[in-house]
Order: structure tokens, then sequence, then C-alpha cells
């Protein structure tokens, strides 16, 4: 393939870069000792994480009445915060695993982030259900053990279908994660010194880079990809079912499924151009990073925006369809109740904002792309907020409708949430190779025998 | 090895062995287990045991019977065998335990003398030394009582006989002016007897007698009786007032007529009557010169209202009732004259209506108190004694009692906690709880009623009945009343009155049997010796029938109503959490006070619902928050008295406000009843705004019918109506068909419910199927069965600021939906009431999502929730449909001191037998299921199946009305089997969601014409 059509497909990052050296160089520079922004934002990170964990040791001390929880509105913004991170971490496994699979040369300058981003997010999400409980001292319940007492999980509970689901997309996103970076931390290895290389050594488990490895290395990310794709689709489904397999008006629909994935996506995708944009520019991958990779992001977004103003608009017309006084109801609530306010910041971001992105101007302005993101992440956390919210605060029986507003100590975890997920992001830009420089340098022109560029 | 030998470490071992053996039989460690030494004969641990006995919480005296377990009262219940209350009882009888064992009495543990820095305890012996030398040399004495017993009462006279002073009867909610009309009627000092359930038409004048008037319990069975359907037939009940009180709210009808305008009403009514031909007696000409229009005019509402009126009074077997407290006004007693004139010349006396002879307890009035008021701020008295009344809270400051009171050289309080007059007290001596006293009752005629103690006086307070003080005190000043405690007086009373009517009575016999049968059914029937008066005497007193009861009602300034609260009484009960948290009948507001306005004047102010307003009147103001409702006439606003309370424990003070501050101490000329209804209030907001401690949703059904109703004309034809309705499933039929969709014929259709078998469940047939049934069309929304549940099954309360975001932890609660009530003109209300408690789906929704099974359901069809297994998901609770599951956001059952809400000794009401639920878990009604396994292990003992009705849960054995059935669905022969093939059976959205639930309610029957979208 000629090297401009490449290019034009978004195959090749920059025509400046020209080495293998170079990508090296260009990406571990990053790994360096950390500046002061870095350490900042470390620091307000580690205090978020300060934060959250004290905001849940007063909840377990004091019970799960420091929320605002209550009947009717039994979830609030733990269950929210808990779909909106299992959200965010499809678009990790869907641009490695899936993209990596149809053979999206795009995919090879963000799949890093975009992986760390879903062992992270995943990371944050599995905490909500312990955090929501009412006794997280025997969360372990839910886990089917043999014990003598013969006590099995409720196998037809979706909540014991989401331990399976969080746990399974965890442990292969994770090791999805860690095998793909393997021969980037050989490369980081041989790059640091010291004690940062003893480091490297441990965990690049002695990669030489020998065709046996590259040809073992490659079969094993291909079965991996192929394993962790149905979960893309899977989880968020299982996740979804949380409420589709519930009666309460606003859940009980049959297209949530889809509804789900298509949202886990969207706000996937959307929250890795969010941080993206600020990597780029901090640690200057700008020839990796490049427009035509936020473009390919912003179409994806553009497709399942579309998706998701589909199922809103959907659900409203089933509901009206049904004649059901209580579903017809809820949407009624939906849009003019007492939340409205959500509903409207719901469809404005994640409906209205987006159409923008039809237009390639914005499409390909990084700014405009990385503001837009920002309402879709907001969106998407109101969207969950919505469905659950809304809906159970108006249900079926007049006389137990009801209010939540939600408290302090779940203000601090859900922004604690945030501080826990940047603590390990941070620290995976410093550790890590955010961008995958093995396959960064499968579309630099191989070194030929003699050229300068065979030195290296 | 060197230092222990196997011998020495053998020797120690067996001296410390011996040494932990002995520690261990120390009886103080058992005596924490059981709170007896020496086990009574009849009690045996884990078993428990029953006393009949009298409810001491209002004059009314309904039987209760009090469950103890080990020495411990846990429970009270009605007692069936009671001829006045027959099985039912209220809120406030059964939050009896929670005055028993109240923390508030820890303040009140010795005899407290004042000192110059407050309380000081004193030991008894010191106490009654000075109680004794004060009454010897102190003066005359004043003893202020609250209505007492008979036999109590003849002691506290023959007291203050003997140490030489007055006694002063004070019940802020008093019945003067009814006695004094009836006095001036039939020339008999005594209160009428209703019999309600003999009557087809009944009309209240504004009485709340299903709330406080006279004896609610009684009046809730006989209204149940006359007005629940029965054979296609019920009774009709018109409403009369500005305000529909909760008693309003069942009726059938209302004519929102002015404050103050019942006289007019009644007596126009009645002279239509005899100007159609009745007989009113003496009245006959007076009645003559009151015409309907006039009378409309008066009460500005509609003549074609009281011509109906008049038309159903002259079918006969009717009855008008009242005015109650809503007629104390300036002219309380031609108000409550006017409508026994109306009795009469309807022909109701002798029929619905009796007056008897026989002499009732002595009457309070507002008059004998302000007497004692002026007497006392001039001197005339060294001693003031008060006991079971509250006047430094119940009186208009403008009575002067607090100064009056204050002023006397010596005052001495019984009292089981402090309030605010025991406060101001010089000495408080700890009473006994009723439940912990001995007494009587004659709660009606040819009924005496004993109270007996149902258990030892909690131990934690030195406290001592206030009759064995006073016999006692006696025995001190040299005074014999022949009995060395009251036990013995009261026992000698009877044997007294055996003796001397026990033949005339029919009960004859041996005083000690009689005597044990009594204690055993906690009352005895006998013949009624009393008198009937049959007709109304010319009047003795010129009573001013024109007198304006309202000054200047009518005028378009706001009409202020202090009303009895139905949880709180004058405010006595308003020390009970309980109580405080139970949404009261009417506005379901919890622990705050509110100001009831109708929605009109609220819009017309600029007031939306929750604003703090300041309500003034000439004596004063108070800042409380609107409650919208359309139940109340626009130039009326209402405020419930028993908030407000300054000194009266850490469950009332500082909750709401006290009306009383607002009133004069105006009073009626004729009875000297005191003016609840004060005119010329203004309401200003002053921008505050609260959010309503409620736990109302929504009042308004939203199209989904959860309590449907018949109309009576359509009662024997419902079956007819659902198969013409089937063609015409309209709109949505036709949506569906055009979409291409055809409805599934065999299920999912309204009138495929309930699906064949769907009463049974899953479960093979060897298995009981427990399930409810509850007549709505006898529900009047009392209340009783929520505290009665909550007294049962250990349900904590969480307090105003848990309550207030919607955490109360009520596993029944009674909703309460308005389908029409209107003031703006007469014509039908219908409120509809709905209890709602777990339904026990057969097609549970919450079972299958619990990932811990801790919803399970039962092989009996319970819907039931193990506790110790559930980890907090609270996924069950956004299934349910119904939302019956509550969650325990805190360790609200614990002490204070360990993050809890129940002080010790108030967890010594806790039932043993239910488990005490703790943080982070859900809970629910469990349909009483220790009860029925309570009952399943006699019924195997005794080698039989379990009874139909043997059964009862908490909620139905309070339930004055009835409403409530209970028992095994699949024996085909039970009582809750028939009901559910009833025609008015629905269940609540079974066909909206097939959860098969097995509650199963009966719908209201209305005279007006309803729309039943029945499901």
């Amino acid at each position: 393939m000629a090297t401009a059509e490449l290019r034009e497909r978004g195959a090749l990052p920059n025509p400046d870069v020209g080495t293998y050296a170079e990508v090296n160089q260009d990406i571990l520079k990053v790994l360096g000792r950390p500046g002061r922004g870095w350490w900042m934002l470390f620091g307000i990170a580690a205090a978020g994480v300060g934060l959250f964990l004290t905001c849940w040791f007063w909840q377990i001390y004091k019970g799960i009445g420091v929320s605002g929880l209550n009947a009717p509105v039994g979830w609030g913004v733990y269950i929210t915060t808990f779909v909106f991170w299992v959200g965010i971490a499809h678009s990790g496994t869907l641009i490695s695993a899936i993209l990596f699979l149809f053979r999206a040369p795009w995919r090879q300058a963000i799949y890093r982030a975009s992986e760390a981003m879903t062992v992270f997010a995943v990371m944050t999400a599995g905490l909500f259900p312990l955090i929501h409980v009412g006794r997280v001292w025997h969360a372990y319940w839910l886990v089917p053990y043999p014990n003598d007492r013969f006590l099995w999980p409720n196998f037809r509970s979706p909540l014991v279908w989401d331990v399976f689901a969080i746990t399974t997309y965890f442990t292969v996103s994770a090791v999805f994660f860690y095998l793909g970076t393997i021969p980037d931390l050989a490369a980081a290895r041989d790059h640091a010194r010291g004690l940062r290389r003893k480091f490297y050594q441990i965990i690049s488990l002695g990669w030489r880079g020998t065709d046996r490895e590259w040809h073992h290395f490659s079969k094993a990310y291909i079965y991996l990809a192929a394993l962790a794709t149905p979960l893309v689709l899977s989880v968020h489904s299982v996740v979804s079912w949380d409420f589709a397999m519930g009666i309460v008006p606003g859940w009980h629909t049959t297209i949530f499924a889809p509804y789900f994935v298509a949202g886990a996506i969207f706000s996937g995708v959307a929250l890795v151009i969010t941080l993206a944009v600020p990597m780029r520019k901090f640690f200057g991958l700008q020839k990796y990073l490049t427009v035509k990779h936020f473009e390919a992001m912003a179409k994806l977004c553009m497709l399942t925006s579309a998706i998701v103003l589909y199922a809103y608009l959907t659900e409203y017309f089933l509901a009206w369809y049904s004649g059901e006084p209580p579903e017809r109801g809820s949407f009624w609530n939906r849009a003019f109740g007492h939340y409205w306010w959500a509903n409207w910041i719901m469809l404005t971001c994640n409906g209205l904002i987006p159409l923008m992105l039809w237009f390639r101007r914005v499409r390909r302005s990084i700014s405009a792309l990385f503001v837009i993101s920002i309402f879709i992440n907001i969106g998407m956390w109101f969207e969950r907020f919505v469905i659950i919210v809304t809906s159970l605060s108006h249900e079926y029986e007049p006389w137990a409708w009801g209010l939540y507003r939600p408290s302090v100590i779940e203000m601090g975890i859900l922004i604690g949430s945030f501080c826990w997920f940047g603590f390990w992001f941070l620290l995976f830009t410093r550790l890590l190779p955010p961008v995958a420089i093995a396959e960064m340098k499968e579309v630099v022109p191989p070194p030929l025998r003699g050229s300068k560029e065979a030195a290296s | 090895m060197s230092g222990l030998e196997r011998r020495d470490f053998l020797k120690v071992l067996g001296v410390g062995g011996a040494g932990a053996a002995v520690t261990g039989c120390s009886t103080d460690e058992v005596e924490r287990l059981i709170p007896y030494v020496v086990p009574p004969e009849e009690i045996t641990p884990g078993v428990a045991t029953w006393y009949a006995s009298t409810c001491g919480e209002c004059p009314s005296g309904c039987g209760i019977r009090v469950r103890t377990r080990e020495g411990r009262a846990v429970m009270i219940e009605g007692n069936p065998d009671h001829p006045v209350s027959r099985g039912g009882l209220c809120s406030r009888g059964v939050s009896a335990l929670q005055g028993l064992y109240t923390a508030d009495r820890k303040v009140l543990a010795t005899p407290l003398r004042a000192g110059s820095d407050g309380f000081e305890p004193i030991g008894w012996d010191e106490a009654l030394q000075l109680l004794a030398s004060r009454l010897d040399g102190g003066g005359r004495s004043i003893f202020l009582t609250g209505p007492k017993g008979p036999t109590e009462s003849a002691l506290l006279d023959e007291f203050m006989e003997a140490v030489g002073g007055q006694r002063v009867v004070h019940d802020a909610l008093d019945d003067t002016a009814l006695r004094a009309a009836v006095n001036i009627a039939f020339g008999v000092n005594t209160l009428p007897r209703y019999e309600i359930a003999a009557a087809r038409f009944l009309v209240s004048f504004g009485a709340d007698f299903l709330e406080t008037w006279l004896s609610p319990v009684k009046f809730a069975a006989d209204f149940a009786e006359m007005h629940g359907v029965d054979h296609g037939e019920k009774g009709r009940f018109v409403f009369v007032g500005p305000r529909l009180s909760l008693t309003g709210q069942n009726a059938d009808e209302w004519i929102p007529a002015r404050a103050g305008s019942e006289a007019h009403i009644a007596l126009a009514v009645a002279g239509e009557l005899v100007r159609r031909g009745a007989d009113a007696g003496p009245y006959g000409e007076v009645v003559r010169g009151y015409g309907l229009e006039d009378a409309a005019e008066a009460a500005g509402i509609e003549t074609e209202a009281l011509q109906s009126l008049a038309d159903h009074f002259a079918e006969g077997d009717a009855l008008a009732l009242g005015p109650g407290l809503a007629g104390n006004h300036q002219a309380a007693t031609a108000a409550n004259l006017a409508v026994l004139v109306l009795n009469a010349a309807a022909g109701s006396l002798g029929n619905t209506m009796h007056i008897e002879t026989a002499p009732a307890d002595r009457p309070s009035s507002f008059r004998d108190m302000a007497n004692a008021i002026a007497q006392m701020g001039a001197g005339s008295y060294g001693v003031a004694v008060v006991s079971g009344t509250n006047p430094a809270y119940t009186l208009p400051p403008g009575a002067g009692f607090a100064d009056a009171f204050g002023a006397v050289p010596f005052k001495v309080a019984f009292a089981t906690t402090l309030d605010e007059t025991a406060a101001m007290a010089d000495l408080v001596l700890p009473d006994t709880h009723p439940l912990e006293s001995w007494g009587d009752s004659r709660p009606g005629p040819g009924t005496y009623a004993v109270r007996q103690p149902v258990m030892r006086p909690v131990p934690l307070f030195e406290s001592r009945a206030m009759a064995d003080v006073l016999i006692e005190t006696g025995q001190r000043l040299g005074q014999d009343f022949g009995a060395a405690s009251f036990r013995e007086y009261l026992r000698a009373a009877f044997n007294g009155w055996l003796a001397r009517d026990g033949m005339r009575t029919g009960l004859a016999g041996d005083p000690n049997r009689v005597w044990r049968d009594l204690l055993r059914e906690g009352s005895v029937t006998h013949v009624d010796l009393s008198d009937r008066v049959t007709s109304l005497q010319p009047p003795m007193t010129a009573v001013d029938f024109d007198a304006p009861g309202v000054a200047g009602s009518g005028n378009g300034e706001l009409t202020l109503l202090v009303y009895p609260s139905p949880r709180f009484g004058d405010g006595t009960h308003a020390n009970r959490p309980w109580l405080q948290e139970l949404p009261d009948p009417v506005s379901k507001v919890m622990w705050h006070s509110w100001v009831e306005m109708n929605p009109a004047t609220a819009e017309r102010l600029g007031l939306v619902r929750g604003d703090i307003v300041s309500v003034e009147t000439a004596e004063g103001a108070v800042e409380v928050p609107v409650w919208p409702y359309p139940g109340i006439r626009e130039d009326v606003i209402a405020i419930a008295m028993g908030g407000g309370h300054t000194a009266y424990g850490q469950f009332a003070d500082g909750n709401g406000v006290n009306p009383m501050g607002l009133l004069s101490a105006a009073s009626d000329a004729d009875s000297g009843t005191l003016a609840l209804i004060a005119a010329g209030a203004t309401v200003t907001a002053t921008g505050a705004w609260q959010r309503l401690v409620t736990n109302e949703g929504s009042s308004d059904q939203d199209n989904r019918n959860v309590a449907p109703a018949l109309a009576l004309s359509a009662l024997g034809h419902a079956a007819e109506e659902e198969h013409a309705e089937e063609g015409g499933h309209g709109q949505l039929r036709e949506l569906q068909e055009m979409g291409g969709f055809r409805p599934v014929e065999t299920e999912g259709r309204a009138e495929d419910f309930p699906l064949p078998g769907s009463d049974f469940g899953p479960y093979a047939d060897e298995h009981p199927r427990w399930a409810m049934a509850m007549d709505l069309d006898r529900c009047t929304g009392c209340s009783a069965c929520v505290t009665a549940c909550q007294a049962e099954n250990n349900i904590p309360w969480v307090n105003e600021n848990q309550a207030v975001i919607g955490r109360e932890m009520h596993w029944l609660r009674l909703e309460r939906y308005y389908e029409t009530v209107d003031a703006s003109h007469s014509g039908p209300v219908d409120v509809r009431f709905l209890p709602m408690l777990c339904q026990h789906c057969n097609n549970a929704p919450c079972e299958p999502v619990c990932p811990v099974f801790a919803a399970y359901h039962t092989p009996d069809g319970l819907n039931a929730q193990a506790y110790n297994r559930c980890v907090g998901t609270r996924y069950c609770a956004n299934n349910c449909p119904y939302k019956v599951r509550v969650f325990n956001w805190y360790r609200y059952t614990m002490d204070p001191s360990e993050g809890g809400n129940i002080p010790e000794p108030m967890n010594w009401q806790f039932n043993p037998d239910v488990t005490v639920r703790n943080n982070g878990v859900m809970e629910k009604c469990t349909f009483c299921v220790q009860r029925i396994r309570e009952a399943q292990n006699r019924a195997a003992i005794e080698g039989r199946e379990v009874r139909d009705g043997e059964v009862h849960t908490a909620c139905q054995s309070v339930c004055p009305a009835g409403v409530i059935t209970f028992g095994n669905i699949r024996d085909h022969d039970s009582e809750v089997a028939a009901l559910a093939e009833d025609e008015r059976t629905y269940r609540v959205l079974d066909a909206l969601i097939n959860t098969q639930p097995a509650v199963h309610y009966l719908k209201k029957v209305t005279h007006h014409d309803v729309e039943d979208g029945g499901h």
C-alpha cells in the first residue's frame, strides 16, 4: 500500500514519523520524570481518593442512610455512577478488540489509552455495587462459593449476572491490556535506567522480541480480542437487564440492551476524546494522535448518538402506544415532572449537541471535540440518573411517589470516583507507554539495511 | 519440666473451674434474663400471657387485651368480649405501651421536690411526709384531675372531703355543652346514647365521632355496621360542617356549612319535619320559625341540600350527631340542643338515640376551671394537686392558669412523666401508668369494666399508684378509707355494688367468682337499671338559638377552627413517637403542625403547600406550614391540637405549634364550655418554606384505579357491566389493531383477571395459602392498624429528619385518595382509603431479583424476607409495585448511645417473637408470621387443623370496623375464600402486572354514580 494511501486512511500517523527510534523516543519520553503539572493533578486525584475512602468508610460506619436514598428511590447516584463507569469501560475494548479484528488501522494510536481507561473504569465501576449495598461486609454472598450452609446466590437475579459480567469483563480486559503492553514494556525497559529498569524488567516478563515471541504474541492477542469482543456487547446488556428485568415503568423494556450498549460506546468514546486531547497536548503526541484519529472517533460518536436518540424517542412512543397509565405517567413525569431538568440535560447533551458532529469542520476541530465530549460525558451520566431516579420516583402506586436528593456523602463518592479513576490513569501515563509503540512501528517504513535508521 | 507438676496443674484447673462455676451461678445474671426471681405459676417463659383490662388513654373505656411475655407488656389489642369496643382499638390505645415504657419516665424515677435550681429527687417517705404535712396545715386544697373511673372518682371525692378541699375535673375535650343541652332538653344530667348501627340515615353536624368524640372505637364499629354494604343495602351518611374531618371524609355527602351554623340548619330541618307533620314536642313552635332558605342563607349553602336532608329524615331511622367539639363556640349549648331537637322531631329518640337516667361521671367544664383559676389567683388555696390533666398546656394562655396556679403556695402533681403543669409543681410524685394500675370504668349502661395491672410497675421507676398514695396519705392524716390499698378499695366498692344491686342486675352469686370472671373477661354486662326518657321536656332554661356562635363569621375574614387531633387528642398523646410518626389520618403529616386551608384560599393568598405562614388572631400568633386541603371551606382555616409542647418530654417538645395560644378564654354562656373557634384570623406569609413531613406521594389515583369503587346501584350488576365493556376496550384495542397487533385473547386482559388458580400460588395442595381480605367499604381510615402493626412487629420510628425524606418504616400504610372533595357546594364526597401492606403476591416481583434469596416464597404462600441473609441491594424494594418494603437506613432499633432511636426502656416493648432488625437490611409485612406459627403449633399440639379465623394479624386485632379478614384461602369454607369471590373483590394492579396478590380488596360502595375503571 502506498504511503499516501495509508496516510489517507489514517494508518500512518504523520509523515514526520520516519524511524523506529523516533517512535521509541517520542513515546518513551513521556515516562520520564513527571513535571509540576502532573504532580498537581496527581495530588488532586490522591486527595480525591482520600475523600472517596473517607466518605465510604463513614457510610459503612453510620449506615447507608448517609446517602439521600429512600423509599421509593432505592437506587440513586451510586448505581447511576456504576452504570456510567461500566459504560465508559466499553469503548476501550471496542477500540482495541473489535476494531483490531476489523483491521481499522486508526485505532493504533489510541487503543492503549482507551484500554487503560477500560481497566480503570471497570475498577471504579466495580466498587459501586459494594458502596451501595446496605451490608457491604456480606457482599461476598453474591458470589457462588461452596459453603456448608448449601446456600447459593439466586441465579435468576440480574444482580448475580452482574457479578459475573463485571468480574469477567475486568479479568479479560485486564489480561488483554497487560498482554498488549508487554512488547512496549520491554521497549521501556531498554530505555530506562536504575530502579525503573528493574520494574520494567519484571513486568515485561523478559520479552526479547524474537520471532517466536511475536508469533505467540500475535496469536494470543487475536484470541483474546476474539474473546473480548462478545463481552463488549454482553456486559452492558447484562447491566441493562438490571433495569429491564425489573417491572418499574421506564425500566421494563426490550430495547434496553442495544440501547445501553450504544450508550456505553458513545460515552466511552467521548471519554477517550476527553482524555486524549490533553494527553496529546501535554505529552506532545501530536504526531501520533492526529486529527484523523479524532475524526474517526467523532464519527463513532455520531453513530452511537443517533442510536441513543432513537432509543429515547422510541421509549416515549412505546409509553404512549402501550396505553398503560403507569407507563405513560412515568414518561410524562420524565419530561415534565420534578426531574424534568435532568431529562432535558440528557436529551440536549446526548441528542442535540452531538448533531454538530455532522459537520466535518467540527469533527476535525480538536477543541470543539473536547468540549462536545465533555457534554456527552455529562449527558450520559444524566441518562442513567434519569432512567434510575426518575423512574423509581414515579412508579405504579401514586401514594408512594417520592423524591430523592443526593446527599453530600454521595456527591463526595461521585467526585471521589473520578479522582480514583484519575489516580490510576495518571499513574498509567507515567508508568506505561500511553501509545502502543510496537503497533505504531508497524506503520513506519521498516528500517533497511545500511540506511541511517537501521543504526538505532 | 520444672515449675508446674501435673498434680498442681490439675489442682489449679479444678479450683479455677469451680470458681467459674460459682460465678456462673450468680443470681444477678439470671435476673437480667427473666424479670422475676420466683416465677408466677401461670407464666411459662416463651409463652404469652394475656390480661383483659380497660384502656386508660381516654375516657371512652374501651376493652383491651394485653399480651405479656415474661412479665412485660408487649402488645395491646382490642378485647372482642368487651361490649363497647368489641375488639377494636385506636392508635392512641395501642400507644399506651409507649406511655408505659417511655424514656421520659426516667426523669421522674423518684419523687421530685422543686429546689432552688430545679427538681431534686427525694425518697417516697419524705415525699409522703411533705404531702401529708402540707395537706394537714397548708390551708384549703384543690384537686385538679382529668376524667377518672367511677371508683377512683369516689376515692378522690372522699379524700377531698377528708382533707377539706374541692375537686375540679378538667378535660380539654369536654362534652359539657352536650350534657347541658341534654339537661335542658330532657331534664337529665347525662350524655345521650347513640345507636348508630340502628340508623339508616346518619348526619353529623361536625362531630368527629370516628376520631375523638365520646367513644370513637365503638362508633367506628357501629358506623361500619350501618354504612358497610350488606345484602345490597347501605346506610347514608351526610356530614355538615365547614371542615371535613376524617369522619367527614367517610361521608357520602358533604354540606359545607359555615362554622357556627349548626343550630340554624338543625332547627330548620326540624321545622321542615314539623311542617310535614312531625312532632317536636315543646319545641314545635320554636322550630316552625326556622325556614330552610334562611338557614341555607345563613350557612352559605344550597337550600336543596337541606331539602334533601329533610327528605331523608322524614323516611325514619335517622340519627343526627353532634356537633361535638366542632360546635364548641359561644353558642355551643344551643347548637347541641338544636341537634337533639332535630333527633326528637325525626323520631330518633328511643330508636337511634337513647337518654338514660343513669348518673354519668362528674362532668368537667371550662367554667368550673375558670372559677378555680380565679380562686387560686385570689389565694384561696394553700395546696393544689394535679393529676391526669395538663391545663397549663390545654387552656388558652388568656385563661390565666399559669399565673394562678403559680400563686398557690404548695403545688403537687401526680404524673407518669413531667408535663407543662407538673413542671410547675413543688412536689411531683411518680404515678403508675394505667397498665400498671387498678381501676374501673362504666363505659355504657349495663356494663362494668375493670382495669387491672398487667405487669409489675416498670422496675426502673419508683412509681406508685396515685390512689394508693392517697389512701396512705389519708392514713398519715388519721383518715381511714376502709382499705389498705386501692385494690382493696376497688374490690370493696365492687362487692358493695354487688350486694346492693347484684340481684336486680342479674349478677348474683359468689362475689369471688364474679370478680374472677370480671378479671378474666375484662368486663361484665348486666341488666341496665336506668330509666329511659322518651320525650322532650319543656325547656327549663331559655336558650337563645339565634346568638351567633362565631362572631363575625361569614364576613370574608378567615375563621380559625381548633380541633382535637385524632392522634394526640388534646395533646396528651403527643409524647408517643409512634403517634408522632403516624401520618395524621386527614393530612398525612407527621411530626409537625400544619394549617389547613382551601386551595382556593391559598391561591388567593399566594401560598403553596409548605409555605410557612404566620396565623394571627387577637390573642396571639403561630408560625406553621400550609397544607392546602380541598375539604375545608374557603372562609375557614384549621389547626389541630397537640403540637407545640414545651415540657412534655423528648418526643413532644418542639414538634409543631399549640393553637390554644390563638384562642381567647371565651366560652359558651349556657354550659361554660371553652370556644374553640376564633373569628378574624389572618394569615401572612413569612417567606419561609418547609418540606412537609408526609408519606403522601399523590392523593390522585392518576388513572391507575388502585382504589376503585362501585355505585350502590351497580351492585349485583357488576359482572354484566364488565361484559358490556368488553367490546369497547376502545382506543387502545383500535390502536393495537391498527399497528397489526392483536391483543392476547387468553391472558393479559383486565377481564381475565384473576387468572385461574392464581389465588393459590405455585405450591402443592397440602400447604395452606394465607390470604387477607379488606373491605374498603368499611374502612374509615383511622390508622389504628398502622400503630398496631408497629407495636407487634418491632418497627422503629425514624424521627422527623428521616421521615421527611421518606424513610419511615411502617409495614402498613393508609393511603387516602380524593375522588370528589369540593368545598364550593354541597354534594357527594368520595374519599378512598386503601390500607397498603405487603400483598404477598404469588407472582412476586421482589423475589426473583434478590441476588441472595433473602426474599423468597414460603410453601404456605408468604412472601418472606430472611433478614440475616439480606445484603441490602434494595432491588426488591425498587421492583415492588406496591412499595411496601422498607429499609433500615441506620441502626434505628438500637439505643441512642449506639446511634439508634429507641432509648431504654422503650425497647422492653419489643415483641420477643419478632426479630429486631438492624442496619442495612430490608424488611416488610410478614402477615404476622409469628402468629400463624403460634396457631399452627397450638393446632399441632392439640392434633387438629388450624381453625378458620384462629389467626388474627395485628392489624386485624385492633380494627374497630371489621375491615380485615385473614385465613387460608385454599380452605374453600373459609371466610377469606368467600370474600375473595365477592363481586366487589379486586386485587390492586393485578390486571396490569399479574402479580397475583394474596390481599383481596372489596371495593368501596358509593351512593353516587362512579366510573368503575375496575381492573
